[in-house]
C-alpha cells in the first residue's frame, strides 16, 4: 500500500495539485486507449497524431495564456477575437504590403501586444473588471476583422504557411524516420533523465528523502517510454511529414511557460495575486503590473495562434477564431484550475486541452456529428469540474483518491516511513 | 548513484524497445499515388462528405440524400457538418479525419470556399479525390473536380424574374428595389449577385428600376453567413431609412431563408408585400409562393445535384474520368477546375405544380 | 426603579461554542422603558447575549431562560423574535445602497394590495416613520445618498415599521460624527419618553453615562455585575474598573528589555479615507520607536490603529495627504509596499486569513512571498534555498507542521501566526508592525507568540504592537500609544500602565501632553 501511495505522490512532480494532475493524465491515458480501441487503431496512428497536433497547437498555445490569466482570477472572452483580428491584419500586410513573412509574424505579435496593453490598461489600472473588458473586446475585435477583411478572406503566402502546417524537414541518412524527429525524442528523453536526477539532487539538498529509487526509474521509464512512442509515431508519417512546426512551438512555449509559472519570482506573484490579492498586496507584489502583464500575454498568445490557424488555412477568413475562448477556457478548467484563481499549471492546461481534442478527434473519426461531439464535450467539461469540486467538499484532493478507496480497506498498517521525533506531535497539532 | 545509472539504463531501454516495437513498420514512404494513376478503388470503399453547418434545410436535404445515395451505390458514406459556431475548424478538422479513416473519396461543401486548401491538399498526396460541391474551394492545385448548378444564370433567372414580376404588378416604372448578396466568405454569392446584375443593370441605368437605398455595393448587401436574422435587421433599417414615404415594389434576395426573412422584416412594417425573388426551392418557401407571398424561387433541385456527384464517384470507383461539361470557366486562382454544371430553373406561382411535379415532398405543397 | 416592571430577563445563559465557553450563567434584567447599557471589553460575550437574545442563535443552542413580557420565549429565529417586537440594528447596517429609503424600511414587509406593493401607502407610511426618528428626506432618496448618521436612523425606522418594543442597538455611534451621535442619544431619550425600551451596546463610555439608566457590565463571559446609574452615582471609573477588573496573571514570559536610540519617528500623519474622502482617519499623529523597543497601540475598535498602520507600510490603507517618516536620520517616502519592504518595515496585518495569508499556499511559499529576491538569482527561484528558509524558520519559531510542504490552511490559528511572522522575519525588517498579534490565537501559543516578539526586539528591531487586549499591551509593551477617533491621545511608559489609566484615555478625546 505504500507503494501505491508513493507512486501516488511521487509519479508527477512534487505539488499538493499532483494528485489531481495524476487523475487528469489517467484519464487521457483512459481515452486514447479508449478510442485506439473503437477506432481500430487510427487515434494513434502516425497521420492522426500528426493531425492531431497540428489542429490543437493553436488552442493549446491559447490554453498557456488562458491558465495565468484564471490563476490570476480574471478571464478572457476576446481571444478569439483577437486572433482574427490579428490573423487579418497579418495576412493583408503581406499581400497587400507585400511584407516578408517573417516581418509579417513580428508585425502580428506587435499587434497582440498593443491589444493586450489596450486590455490590460483597463483591467489593471482603471479596474473594470476583465469580462466586461473582454467582452468588449470581443465585439469590438471581431467588428475590426470584418471591417479591415471586409468579411472577405485573404490567403496568405507559402512561407508564411508554414507556422501552421509546416513539418520538421528531412535531412541525413535514410533511417525509415524522419532523422529531424528522431533526434527531438532523443533530445526530450534527455532532457527528461537530466532532469531527474536534478530533482534528486534537490530533494537531497532539502534533507529530504528523494523519492524511493524505484519510484524515479518507474517514472522515467514511463516518461521515456512515451516520448520514444510519441517520437517514432511523428517520425514514421508519410514522407514529407513529420512532427509539425506548430507543434514545435506548442512545445517551445509550454515549456517556457511552466519554468516561469513555476520558478521566477514574476509567475509565483501570478499566483499570489489569484490567491489572496489583498495579501498579495500586502508582501509588495505590484497588483497591476501583474495584472496588466497576464492581459497583455494573453493577446499576445492570441495573435500568435491566429497567425497559426491562419497559416494551415492557408488564408484569413471571417469566421476564423469563433468559439476559441471557450476551448481554450474549458481546457484550463479540466485541467484543474480553480475559478477563484489562485490554482492551476501550465501542464494540467495542456492536458486538458489535449483530452477535448481527443475526444474530440476520437469521436470525428467513429463518425460521430459535430451535435452530438458538442453535447459529449459539454458533459465530460461539467463532470470534470464536478468531481473536482466534489472531491475539494470532502475535504479531498483527488481524483484517483477516489478511484483508488475501496482498496484501501485493509491500509491499517502504518506507512513506511523513518521514525521522525517530532513528527507525532506535529501530527496532533494539525489536526488541532 | 551507479546503481542507480545502470538500472535506469536497462528500464529506459526496455521502455524505448516496447514503444519501438508498438510502433510496428517504418513510415508509409510516399503513399501520395494521388494524380492520374488512380484505377479506381474496391465498390465499398469510404466516401466522406463534409458540409456546412446546419444553417439551411437545403444542406440537411443534401446530407440524406449522401447517405442514401452513397449507401444504395455500395459505398460507406461518412456524412458531417461543421458545428454551429466553430464552422472552418470542424470542417478542417474533418476532412483530415476522412483521410486518416482511408476514405477514396471527399466531397466537400465548403463552409470558408479559401481557408481548406491544406487539407485538400494532404487529401491529395494520400491519394484521395476531392469534389468540391456546390461551392468552389478557391487557392487549391489540389482540387479535382467541381459539381454545382449553374449559379450566373441562377443569378440571371432572379434578375429577370424581378423584372417580370413588377411589371405584371405596376405595368410602369420606375420601380424602387433592393438588392441582396450572401454571405462574402462563401463563393459562389458573389456569382449570384453578378449574374442578377447582368439583367438589372441596364435597366437601373435606364433608370426604370431605382436602388432607392443607393445601396448597390455587393460589399453593401452582403449578409454575413447567410443569415436570416441579418437580412431582417437590414431590411428593417432600409425601410425605416428610405421607405417611410416611398413604396418598395421589389427586393433581390439570394435565397429563399433570406427572402422570407425579408418578407418577415416588410410584414413587420405594415408595408404592402414586394416582389422578392429567392433560391433553392425550401418548403416554407414553397408554400409562401403558393400563398403569393414571395414571388419566384429557383429549383435547384439538390436531388439531382447529389446524383451528378454520386455518379461522378462512382465513374472515380470504376477508375473512369467522369463527365464533365466545362472545363473553362472555373477558375480558383490556382488552377481551372473541370466542372459539371447543371442548370438551375426559376419557379413562380405559374409553374410551381410542374416544376416539383417529382418531388415527394413539394408536390403536394402546389396542389 | 424597582417597582417599574420587568419587560425582559435572561437567566443563567450559558453559550457554548466548540472550544471556547462565550457565556456562562449570564444574567441580564431589563425594565420596561428603561435605556439599559451593556459594556464589556472585546470578547466579553456582549454580541454572543444579543444574538442569543434575537434568536440568531436559536432556542436550543444555549442553556437558559428567556422571559419577555411575563412568559418564557423560545425565538426559533430573527422573525420570531422580531414578532415580538425585538429588534436588533448591528454595528454593520443592513442596508441595501442602491434602494430608496422607503423601499428599505419595508424590505420583507411590503405593504401589498391585491398581490403588488403599495407604493403609495408605502411611502405615506415611510414619511410618518421617518418623522417619529427625526430623519428629513424625500422617501424616494437612495441610502447611498444620505450620511452613515441618516443610515442608522432608517435603521430605526425599519424597527419601529415592525411595531417595536424592545429596541437593541450595537454600537450604534461606532461610525456617526459627532452631531449624528448627539441626534442620536436625544432620539433614544424621546424613545424613553415614550415607552420603549432600549438595550445599547456602546463602548463610549461617556455616552453611556450620559444615557443609561442601568448598566450591566460583562467580562470574559459573565455577568460582573448591574449598575444603576443614578442610585449608584456611576462614572466613567466606575465602569472601567468593572470591565477590566481582573489579575494580571503572569502570561508572558520574563523579559528585560534593552532599548537603544529613537531610530523610526512618525511626524504629523495625516490620511483620509478611501472612499468618503471627507472622513480623516488619522488626525495629526506622531510616534517614535526605539531601537529594541515594543511600543504598543491601544484604542476601540475603529479608533484607526489599524490605518495608522496601514498608511504607514506604503500607504497601503486610504489617501495620503501629508505627513513624514524619519528613519536613522533621514527622510524616507514609501509610495508602495515594495517601498516600505524595501526600506525595513514590515506590517503582520490584524486579519490572517482575509488579507495576511494565501491559504492556497504552502508553508514554504508562504515565508518567502514577501522577498522572493532573497531567493532567486538572475530572476530564476532556488528552490534549495527556499525550502532551507522556511525550515529553518519552522524550527525557530517551532511551528508544528509536519513539513514545509503543509498547505497553511490546515494550520492552527497560532500556526498560521508564526507562518505569518516567519513572512515578515524573512524580510529582515528593522521595524516590525504586529496588528493584533495573538488574536484567535490559544494561552500556550500567545505565550510562544509573546517570547518571539521579545526576541525580534533584542536584536535590536524596533516592534509596534496593536492590540485590543489591555492586559497583553500591559504584559508585553515597554511604552504604549493611546488612540481615539484617529488621533493619538496618551502615551504611558510601561510604569504607568493600568487598564484604567490606559480605558480612560482610549475613551476621552483630551489630549495629553506628551513626554
Amino acid at each position: 500500500m505504500s507503494r501505491l501511495k508513493d507512486l501516488q505522490k511521487n509519479l508527477f512532480g512534487g505539488t499538493t495539485s499532483n494528485a489531481r494532475q495524476f487523475g487528469m493524465i489517467f484519464t487521457l491515458v483512459a481515452i486514447v486507449v479508449l478510442f485506439q480501441i473503437l477506432t481500430d487503431g487510427l487515434t494513434l496512428r502516425s497521420d492522426n497524431l500528426i493531425a492531431l497536433f497540428q489542429q490543437n497547437s493553436y488552442i493549446l498555445i491559447l490554453a498557456i495564456g488562458m491558465l495565468m490569466v484564471i490563476v490570476a482570477g480574471h478571464i478572457d472572452l476576446s481571444v478569439g477575437s483577437v486572433a482574427a483580428f490579428a490573423g487579418i491584419l497579418v495576412a493583408k500586410s503581406m499581400t497587400e504590403w507585400d511584407l516578408p513573412w517573417p516581418a509579417a509574424i513580428v508585425f502580428g505579435l506587435a499587434i497582440g501586444a498593443a491589444i493586450g496593453a489596450w486590455q490590460g490598461f483597463w483591467v489593471a489600472y482603471i479596474g473594470v473588471p476583465a469580462f466586461i473588458v473582454t467582452l468588449a473586446g470581443m465585439l469590438l475585435f471581431r467588428g475590426g476583422n470584418q471591417f479591415i477583411g471586409n468579411a472577405s478572406t485573404v490567403p496568405v503566402p507559402e512561407g508564411f504557411r508554414e507556422i501552421g502546417s509546416g513539418f520538421l524537414p528531412e535531412f541525413g541518412p535514410n533511417t525509415g524516420y524522419n532523422n529531424a524527429t528522431l533526434l527531438l525524442g532523443l533530445a526530450a528523453a534527455l532532457a527528461v533523465v537530466w532532469r531527474e536526477i536534478q530533482a534528486r539532487k534537490t530533494r537531497r539538498a532539502m534533507d529530504a528523502d528523494p523519492a524511493p529509487m524505484w519510484i524515479s526509474i518507474l517514472r522515467m521509464a514511463i516518461m521515456v517510454g512515451v516520448i520514444a512512442f510519441a517520437a517514432l509515431r511523428f517520425a514514421s508519417g508519410r514522407v514529407g511529414t513529420s512532427f509539425p512546426i506548430s507543434g514545435i512551438i506548442l512545445l517551445v512555449l509550454v515549456i517556457a511557460y511552466s519554468f516561469y509559472t513555476r520558478n521566477t519570482a514574476g509567475g509565483r506573484h501570478i499566483y499570489a495575486v489569484g490567491g489572496n490579492s489583498r495579501a498579495a498586496e500586502l508582501s509588495g507584489v505590484k497588483l497591476k503590473r501583474v495584472n496588466f502583464f497576464v492581459m497583455m500575454n494573453m493577446s499576445v498568445l492570441a495573435a500568435l495562434a491566429g497567425m497559426i490557424f491562419v497559416a494551415r488555412s492557408a488564408a484569413s477568413g471571417p469566421q476564423d477564431g469563433n468559439g476559441w475562448e471557450l476551448d481554450a477556457i474549458a481546457a484550463v478548467f479540466i485541467g484543474g484550475a480553480a475559478v477563484a484563481g489562485g490554482i492551476g499549471t501550465i501542464s494540467g492546461s495542456i492536458v486538458g486541452g489535449l483530452v477535448m481534442a481527443v475526444l474530440n478527434n476520437g469521436l470525428q473519426l467513429m463518425g460521430v456529428g459535430t451535435d452530438r461531439v458538442q453535447i459529449i464535450k459539454g458533459l465530460v467539461l461539467l463532470l470534470a469540474v464536478a468531481i473536482d469540486v466534489y472531491n475539494k467538499s470532502q475535504g479531498r484532493f483527488s481524483i484517483i483518491g477516489s478511484l483508488m478507496r475501496p482498496f484501501r480497506r485493509d491500509d491499517s498498517a502504518p506507512p513506511a516511513s523513518p521514525p521522525d521525533a517530532e513528527r507525532e506531535p506535529a501530527k496532533a497539532a494539525v489536526s488541532g | 548513484m551507479r546503481k542507480f545509472f545502470g538500472t535506469s539504463v536497462v528500464a529506459i531501454s526496455a521502455a524505448a524497445m516496447l514503444a519501438l516495437a508498438g510502433c510496428g513498420s517504418g513510415r508509409d514512404g510516399d503513399s501520395g499515388s494521388g494524380g492520374e494513376a488512380a484505377k479506381g478503388f474496391p465498390a465499398n470503399s469510404l466516401i466522406g462528405v463534409a458540409l456546412p453547418a446546419k444553417t439551411s434545410e437545403n444542406w440537411v436535404l443534401a446530407g440524406d440524400l449522401f447517405s442514401n445515395g452513397l449507401k444504395e451505390a455500395g459505398f460507406q458514406g461518412d456524412v458531417q457538418y461543421a458545428g454551429a459556431s466553430t464552422t472552418v475548424a470542424d470542417q478542417q478538422a474533418q476532412i483530415t479525419a476522412m483521410v486518416t479513416k482511408g476514405a477514396k473519396v471527399i466531397v466537400i461543401g465548403a463552409t470558408d470556399a479559401a481557408q481548406l486548401s491544406t487539407q485538400v491538399a494532404a487529401a491529395h498526396t494520400a491519394g484521395v479525390k476531392v469534389i468540391a460541391y456546390d461551392r468552389l474551394i478557391t487557392n487549391t492545385p489540389d482540387l479535382d473536380y467541381y459539381v454545382a448548378f449553374d449559379n450566373f444564370k441562377v443569378g440571371q433567372l432572379q434578375g429577370q424574374a424581378l423584372l417580370d414580376g413588377m411589371k405584371a404588378k405596376k405595368p410602369n416604372g420606375p420601380y424602387n428595389i433592393e438588392l441582396f448578396s450572401g454571405s462574402p466568405d462563401d463563393n459562389n454569392a458573389g456569382v449570384f449577385f453578378n449574374g442578377a446584375m447582368d439583367v438589372l443593370k441596364p435597366e437601373i441605368d435606364k433608370g426604370n428600376v431605382v436602388v432607392a437605398s443607393g445601396q448597390k455595393d455587393v460589399k453593401q448587401t452582403a449578409i454575413q453567413g447567410w443569415k436570416a436574422e441579418g437580412a431582417q435587421a437590414r431590411m428593417d433599417q432600409l425601410l425605416t431609412s428610405t421607405y417611410g414615404n416611398k413604396e418598395l415594389d421589389g427586393v433581390l434576395s439570394p435565397n429563399d431563408t433570406l427572402a422570407r426573412a425579408i418578407l418577415t422584416s416588410v410584414k413587420g412594417a405594415g408595408k404592402p408585400t414586394p416582389i422578392v425573388t429567392g433560391q433553392d426551392s425550401e418548403v416554407e418557401s414553397v408554400k409562401s409562393i403558393v400563398k403569393g407571398e414571395q414571388y419566384m424561387t429557383i429549383n435547384k433541385d439538390t436531388r439531382n445535384l447529389v446524383k451528378e456527384t454520386i455518379n461522378m464517384v462512382k465513374a472515380l470507383q470504376a477508375g473512369d474520368k467522369p463527365q464533365v461539361n466545362d472545363t473553362k470557366s472555373y477558375n480558383n486562382g490556382s488552377k481551372v477546375v473541370d466542372t459539371y454544371l447543371l442548370p438551375p430553373v426559376a419557379v413562380t406561382k405559374a409553374n410551381a405544380a410542374e416544376a416539383y411535379a417529382s418531388d415527394p415532398k413539394l408536390a403536394p405543397l402546389t396542389k | 426603579m424597582s417597582d417599574v416592571p420587568i419587560l425582559l430577563e435572561m437567566r443563567s445563559i450559558t453559550k457554548e461554542f466548540p472550544g471556547v465557553k462565550a457565556l456562562s450563567d449570564v444574567n441580564l434584567v431589563v425594565r420596561a422603558g428603561e435605556i439599559h447599557a451593556i459594556c464589556g471589553e472585546n470578547g466579553a460575550g456582549k454580541s454572543t447575549l444579543m444574538k442569543v437574545l434575537s434568536g440568531v442563535y436559536p432556542h436550543g443552542t444555549y442553556d437558559g431562560k428567556i422571559v419577555y413580557q411575563g412568559s418564557e420565549s423560545k425565538f426559533s429565529d430573527i422573525r420570531a423574535s422580531e414578532n415580538a417586537g425585538i429588534v436588533i440594528i448591528h454595528q454593520e447596517l443592513a442596508l441595501i445602497p442602491g434602494m430608496s429609503i422607503a423601499e428599505n424600511i419595508f424590505l420583507g414587509n411590503e405593504p401589498r394590495k391585491r398581490g403588488a406593493i403599495d407604493w403609495k401607502a408605502a411611502n405615506r407610511m415611510a414619511l410618518d416613520l421617518m418623522a417619529r426618528v427625526g430623519l428629513e428626506e424625500d422617501p424616494d432618496t437612495l441610502i447611498k445618498d444620505i450620511g452613515v448618521g441618516k443610515q442608522q436612523l432608517v435603521e430605526i425606522a425599519k424597527a419601529f415599521a415592525k411595531d417595536v418594543k424592545l429596541l437593541i442597538l450595537d454600537e450604534p455611534t461606532a461610525a456617526l460624527n459627532e452631531a449624528d451621535s448627539k441626534h442620536l442619544l436625544d432620539l433614544l431619550r424621546g424613545f424613553r419618553s415614550r415607552g420603549i425600551t432600549s438595550i445599547m451596546i456602546s463602548h463610549k463610555l461617556n455616552e453611556i453615562e450620559a444615557i443609561a439608566d442601568q448598566i450591566t457590565i460583562l467580562r470574559d463571559g459573565r455577568t460582573v455585575e448591574t449598575l444603576d446609574v443614578k442610585a449608584d452615582g456611576v462614572d466613567e471609573d466606575r465602569i472601567v474598573r468593572g470591565m477590566v477588573g481582573r489579575e494580571l496573571s503572569s502570561r508572558f514570559p520574563d523579559h528585560t528589555p534593552k532599548i537603544g536610540d529613537v531610530f523610526f519617528e512618525v511626524r504629523n500623519w495625516n490620511v483620509r479615507h478611501p472612499i468618503s474622502a471627507e472622513r480623516q482617519v488619522c488626525k495629526n499623529e506622531s510616534f517614535v520607536v526605539r531601537r529594541g523597543e515594543i511600543v504598543g497601540f491601544a484604542g476601540l475598535m475603529g479608533a484607526g490603529r489599524t490605518e495608522l498602520a496601514m498608511s504607514v507600510f506604503g500607504r497601503s490603507y486610504g489617501v495620503f495627504e501629508s505627513g513624514t517618516i524619519i528613519k536613522d536620520g533621514k527622510e524616507i517616502v514609501l509610495k508602495s509596499v515594495a517601498d516600505a519592504i524595501d526600506n525595513g518595515l514590515a506590517y503582520v496585518s490584524e486579519d490572517r486569513k482575509a488579507i495576511g495569508l494565501n491559504l492556497l499556499d504552502d508553508i514554504k511559499t508562504s515565508t518567502v512571498a514577501a522577498k522572493l529576491s532573497k531567493i532567486s538569482h538572475h530572476g530564476v527561484l532556488n528552490e534549495v534555498e527556499e525550502y532551507q528558509a522556511a525550515e529553518s524558520y519552522r524550527k525557530e519559531l517551532r511551528t508544528k507542521a509536519p513539513t514545509v510542504d503543509e498547505s497553511v490552511s490546515k494550520l492552527s490559528g497560532g500556526n498560521q501566526q508564526k507562518v505569518v511572522l516567519a513572512k515578515w522575519m524573512f524580510t529582515d525588517p528593522d521595524l516590525l508592525i504586529l496588528d493584533e498579534p495573538t488574536r484567535g490565537i490559544d494561552v500556550g501559543a500567545k505565550y510562544e507568540i509573546y517570547g518571539i516578539i521579545q526576541r525580534l526586539a533584542d536584536q535590536g528591531k524596533g516592534v509596534i504592537v496593536i492590540s485590543s487586549e489591555l492586559p497583553e499591551l500591559i504584559g508585553l509593551c515597554d511604552r504604549i500609544y493611546t488612540v481615539f477617533e484617529g488621533a493619538i491621545t496618551g502615551e504611558i511608559a510601561r510604569a504607568d500602565a493600568t487598564p484604567e489609566t490606559l480605558m480612560k484615555q482610549m475613551t476621552s478625546t483630551k489630549k495629553m501632553a506628551t513626554r
